[in-house]
């Protein structure tokens, strides 16, 4: 039978009150290039909020840009596996090779106005079925009867991004 | 919608996912209706509000371990694969409040365009890739020696209208605040590196000179670069920067 094939989105906040080493480095090390980039807008000195400053200066969205460098590193060390989400047996077990990192709010002065999200696009997961308030997901790929399964339990901040439906018309296009 | 453009967004979808095109494949010889293959997910609505509160705690060996990285525009080859004709940035910080004495520790990020005249857009907006190389090509970030120098290795920039060649520069002190936001300026001339380079496949057609542009045409001694070098060898730009400090 037919499956949907999903991505799932995991937005992760990050702030002044996170507590877990990779977190910490990431709110250290995105402020203190937020304050190095935010230099670049003169305007900043009037408006030392970020929230102020794109509302007078949109060019300055592009901060979130200008930002998102001083955080690959530690991207990288995830090896491609999505932090925080676990399946039920307590693992990590999403795959990720694309994400977008934000700034949410911040201050030039101001350094617990801080905070960033990085959102975590999966890979491809086969959606099986729904049990209670778990997914039944699989890696998309597996060519064999059987196939190796997660469930992953509905969430904050966890959320379907992409669902792809298959039908006979995608295979003729393809 | 109509069928070619339907049959259209198909085609997109495949190219951007050949997983999914395999993965499709298999199911679509058995049955070929749309519509009947959702799983219903209305039987979690009664209970999603109470899970989201506690979710299962790690039951893995701790780690991974993070450690210190420094932000990726950390590096002295700026170049990331663009075409070019190599050069080699040598900038010298002096603090102009110390008797113009080597500033030690500061941060010097340095930009510029590519031998076509484009920038690196820091990405775009959409979501980005674990393979980030690239991504900010010809942006990059040294500390100044105890002399106050840093070395960059890039290739010779092109131009775009409205502008002479130049290189972006933005110094800050240890703790990353802000020192000075300058520009560095090419000479211009017969024999020099600009006319050597002649902008790429361009040409100098349409080119702005020191004398036009509008934001050195108000002086651009104190920015002005000595640049040497040849097409086969490379070039060599110099210039020392006085910050006050």
């Amino acid at each position: 039978m037919n499956k949907p094939t999903i991505k799932l989105c995991y937005r992760k906040i990050i702030d002044i009150n996170s507590a877990k080493p990779w977190d910490k480095l990431v709110f250290d090390d995105s402020y203190a290039e937020f304050r190095m980039q935010v230099q670049n807008f003169a305007e900043v000195k009037q408006y030392p909020a970020f929230g102020e400053l794109v509302h007078y200066v949109p060019a300055a969205r592009k901060l979130n840009q200008m930002v998102g460098p001083a955080i690959t590193g530690y991207i990288q060390q995830l090896n491609e596996v999505v932090p925080d989400v676990l399946n039920n047996l307590g693992r990590r077990f999403l795959k990720f090779k694309h994400y977008q990192f934000e700034i949410i709010n911040s201050h030039l002065n101001d350094r617990s106005k801080h905070q960033v999200a990085i959102s975590f696009f999966s890979e491809p997961m086969v959606w099986h079925s729904t049990i209670d308030s778990y997914l039944l997901l699989a890696a998309a790929g597996q060519e064999t009867e059987e196939v190796f399964t997660h469930l992953v339990q509905l969430q904050p901040y966890l959320s379907i991004h992409t669902l792809t439906e298959c039908h006979e018309s995608y295979t003729i296009a393809s | 919608m109509e069928r070619k453009n339907f049959l259209k967004s198909l085609m997109v979808g495949a190219v951007s996912s050949s997983v999914l095109v395999q993965a499709c494949k298999k199911d679509a010889d058995v049955t070929a209706t749309s519509g009947t293959t959702t799983t219903n997910t209305g039987s979690t609505g009664t209970t999603t509000g109470t899970s989201g509160s506690c979710s299962v705690a790690p039951t893995e060996t701790e780690g991974p371990y993070p450690t210190k990285s420094p932000a990726s525009y950390v590096r002295s080859d700026i170049t990331d694969g663009r075409s070019g004709y190599k050069m080699t940035v040598n900038i010298v910080i002096t603090n102009a409040n110390n008797s113009c004495n080597a500033l030690a520790n500061a941060l010097v990020d340095i930009w510029h365009c590519d031998a076509e005249g484009n920038y690196s857009e820091y990405g775009g907006s959409g979501s980005q890739s674990t393979n980030y190389q690239s991504v900010h090509f010809l942006r990059g970030r040294q500390t100044t020696s105890s002399s106050g120098a840093v070395t960059f290795t890039t290739i010779f920039p092109g131009w775009y209208t409205g502008r002479a060649t130049h290189i972006h520069v933005h110094v800050y002190n240890s703790s990353g605040t802000s020192l000075k936001v300058t520009q560095i300026a090419f000479p211009e001339g017969t024999g020099t590196a600009l006319a050597i380079v002649n902008g790429y496949s361009k040409g100098m057609s349409g080119y702005t000179y020191n004398a036009s542009d509008n934001v050195f045409s108000d002086g651009y001694t104190l920015e002005m670069a000595t640049v040497s070098g040849s097409t086969t060898d490379g070039f060599n730009l110099n210039i020392t920067l006085a910050v006050p400090a």
